[in-house]
């Protein structure tokens, strides 16, 4: 009796909520346990701000925050999940989540994003929340991809900011017979060469074939991947890359942007805090767009999406459900995202974007120049295992490009494996 | 004697030995100087690639008042404290009562007893991760203190009891007869009589146990998850940010949770080194 009572008040209240736009903040009540892994001092605070925040609208709620190393996280999640499972835990978007939404571990949160104030405002990204035509999670930022160069260099050269391939390779020809780099990149970790991969095949064979490419439907012994790979060799044979990439990561790269050595960076925009740190102003430093390779297909982009999600084991869904829709509201994601806090891009369309030359560029591209789609990067869009067998195989393609007959037959043989 | 002392030797030899010394002394603390190093430069010689020279500026005050005043590094400190001090008093405990049952007493299954906790030494620990993980987790001590006190006293008791037994065995039984004949109880002869002749042993064997324990990375990994409960080996990488490693914070922070067992050695150091040869030579 007593609990039908309180489903007839849940309902009404969510009722009234969808009327009239207004949280259902009386009725929240009991524990809310969130698991962070914003393990680093500046998001870490801006969680915690914000959790506050959540906490004085909803003073009859009991909150809990954990916050976990963001690494240690990634292997932690498989354990507390299933044994320990909080309300609210973050994690990624796409595939990324795939294993745990085939394992039931995630709620569907389809319902959310009916409501019109997420439907409406979070339309870019509802792509990488949905699997299975439902959505499992909500995000609560992102960030662009794209070329970081130093204008300074490209003054003193008389170069302007490409935007196709040809004008690129020209630039390219011109800084390494100055005796530079044009790009520096670290491939000890592999991942980097996954965005070089990632930008070379969604602009030579679209958007569609590279997400068909990363589901396992497509061969990577054909041509079109063969195709991609000889635009990348094009650089690679001009010098284009630094020596000796794969014993760097990427931050062991940087100091050859910065003490100019290179001229240019493909790199997300956590690039910026430590080139600005080493000394680089914003006139040094600037941002273009990947160029347009095959003309017929239209610009995607790199932009991965950290996400909440509400683990199906979760004991206050109800709680958790309001808390993904404040993390998501307008006001939320503006100053969650602004540069004194995370400093990215928010992802409801409403919010204020931070005046930051980087980030404004950023979400000028993805809003409006990213017509083909949105993808999550490399080892977030192909599986676990594909992604690491791919990218070794980059990074030994970037180091002896001769090898490559070998390395896509390898990689058609994982294929098989994997995906089977 | 093998090796000739160095001050007998041919002139020629002596000055080999007085000019490699001090290189092979670098060599073996380069990482350590290294790490020395880092911990006073700002986060920005790292992205101008100044790995080796000059720091660009002196942050030591900077990088040391953020591990202590503006990162969780005080509670990982205490959290080491807290979970190393309980497993050495409980770990030693154990195994000088294990010792001396062993040690004293002869009844049929002693020695196998005795090598079932050897044995134990030499199960690779790394194969304990997932029954020991779901083990605390059904005992519902996963993630805490107490779960890592309890599993590392258990598996430490092992090699204490060897070095117990042993060292008790080495002791003049006579001593013990005579108090056996003087009608004490047998209690009171492992409270009043072995146990005080017991303290080099404990002193040693505790000095091992606290580096052991607050060295300890695996378990603490395994078993621990959060500030709340993992020690400061476990919480030096918390520093790390989603994608930028803080390599002066990080270097600050191990030179902060290495001082603990250093001071240890350094202070204890006649302890530790009889602990290390204790158990060998009976």
């Amino acid at each position: 009796m007593h609990s039908s009572t309180k489903t007839a008040l849940a309902a009404m209240a969510a009722s009234l909520s969808l009327g009239f736009g207004a949280p259902a903040s009386a009725e929240l009540t009991g524990d809310l346990k969130i698991f962070l892994d914003t393990s680093n001092p500046a998001p870490r605070a801006t969680m915690e701000a914000m959790i506050a925040r959540f906490a004085e609208a909803h003073p009859g709620l009991e909150i809990e925050t954990t916050v976990i190393d963001r690494e240690a996280y990634k292997t932690q999640i498989r354990n507390f999940l299933t044994a320990n499972a909080p309300d609210v835990a973050t994690w990624y978007a796409a595939n990324r989540m795939r294993p745990y939404v085939e394992a039931g571990l995630f709620e569907d949160v389809s319902d959310l994003w009916a409501e019109p104030a997420i439907a409406d405002n979070l339309a870019s990204t509802k792509g990488a929340l949905t699997i299975d035509g439902k959505q499992w999670g909500v995000p609560y930022t992102y960030y662009q991809w794209g070329v970081y160069y130093r204008q300074d260099i490209f003054q003193e050269l008389g170069l302007s900011k490409p935007t196709t391939w040809d004008e690129e390779k020209a630039n390219c020809e011109k800084i390494v017979a100055s005796g530079r780099a044009c790009y520096t990149i670290g491939t000890k970790f592999l991942w980097t060469a996954g965005g070089w991969f990632d930008y070379l095949n969604m602009r030579t064979n679209g958007f569609d074939f590279h997400m068909d490419l990363a589901s396992g439907n497509v061969s990577w012994e054909d041509e079109r991947v063969r195709q991609t790979f000889a635009n990348w060799r094009e650089l690679i044979d001009m010098g284009g890359f630094i020596d000796n990439h794969q014993t760097y990561s990427w931050q062991e790269a940087l100091p050859f942007m910065v003490n100019g050595d290179a001229a240019a960076y493909l790199m997300g925009n956590f690039a910026v805090a430590p080139l600005r740190d080493a000394g680089l102003s914003d006139d040094q430093l600037d941002f273009y767009q990947f160029v347009s390779i095959n003309p017929d297909v239209e610009l995607a982009e790199d932009a991965p999406t950290d996400t909440f999600h509400i683990p199906a084991n979760a004991q206050n869904k109800d709680a958790a459900r309001e808390f993904l829709r404040f993390a998501v509201s307008a006001p939320e994601q503006t100053i969650i995202n602004d540069p004194d806090n995370l400093g990215q891009l928010p992802v409801n369309a409403q919010s204020q974007v931070a005046d930051d030359k980087f980030l404004q560029q950023g979400f000028a591209m993805l809003s409006s120049n990213s017509p083909g789609g949105v993808a999550q990067f490399w080892d977030r869009d192909a599986p676990a295992e594909m992604a690491k067998v791919s990218m070794e195989g980059f990074q030994e393609f970037m180091v002896k490009p001769d090898n490559l007959d070998r390395i896509l037959s390898k990689l058609e043989r994982a294929r098989q494996r994997i995906y089977k | 004697m093998f090796p000739t002392p160095i001050a007998k030797q041919s002139r020629g030899a002596q000055i080999t030995y007085q000019a490699m010394l001090p290189l092979a002394l670098i060599l073996w603390l380069a990482p350590l100087l290294a790490v020395a190093l880092f911990s006073v430069k700002p986060a920005a010689d790292f992205t101008t690639a100044n790995y080796w020279g000059w720091p660009s500026s002196f942050d030591g005050v900077a990088n040391y008042g953020k591990v202590f005043l503006q990162s969780d590094m005080p509670r990982y400190l205490l959290n080491s404290v807290l979970i190393t001090v309980p497993t050495v008093i409980g770990a030693v405990a154990l195994s000088c009562m294990t010792g001396f049952a062993l040690g004293v007493y002869r009844f049929r299954a002693n020695l196998w007893i005795f090598f079932m906790f050897v044995a134990g030494n030499f199960v690779p620990f790394q194969i304990l991760m997932v029954p020991v993980r779901d083990l605390t987790l059904g005992l519902g001590l996963y993630n805490t203190k107490t779960g890592l006190v309890l599993f590392h006293i258990a598996f430490q008791t092992g090699f204490c009891t060897l070095f117990m037994r042993n060292f008790i065995r080495a002791l003049p039984f006579e001593l013990i007869e005579a108090a056996r004949v003087e009608g004490v109880s047998e209690w009171r002869i492992f409270w009043f009589v072995v146990l005080p002749l017991m303290r080099p042993a404990i002193a040693a064997l505790s000095v091992l146990i606290f580096t052991f324990i607050w060295n300890d990375y695996f378990w603490a990994v395994v078993l621990t998850q959060g500030a709340e409960s993992q020690p400061v080996t476990a919480g030096i990488t918390s520093f790390n940010a989603q994608f930028r490693a803080a390599y002066h914070l990080m270097s600050a922070g191990s030179i902060v949770a290495a001082l603990p067992p250093v001071a240890m050695f350094f202070l204890m150091q006649k302890h530790f080194i009889a602990g290390l040869t204790l158990g060998a030579v009976k």
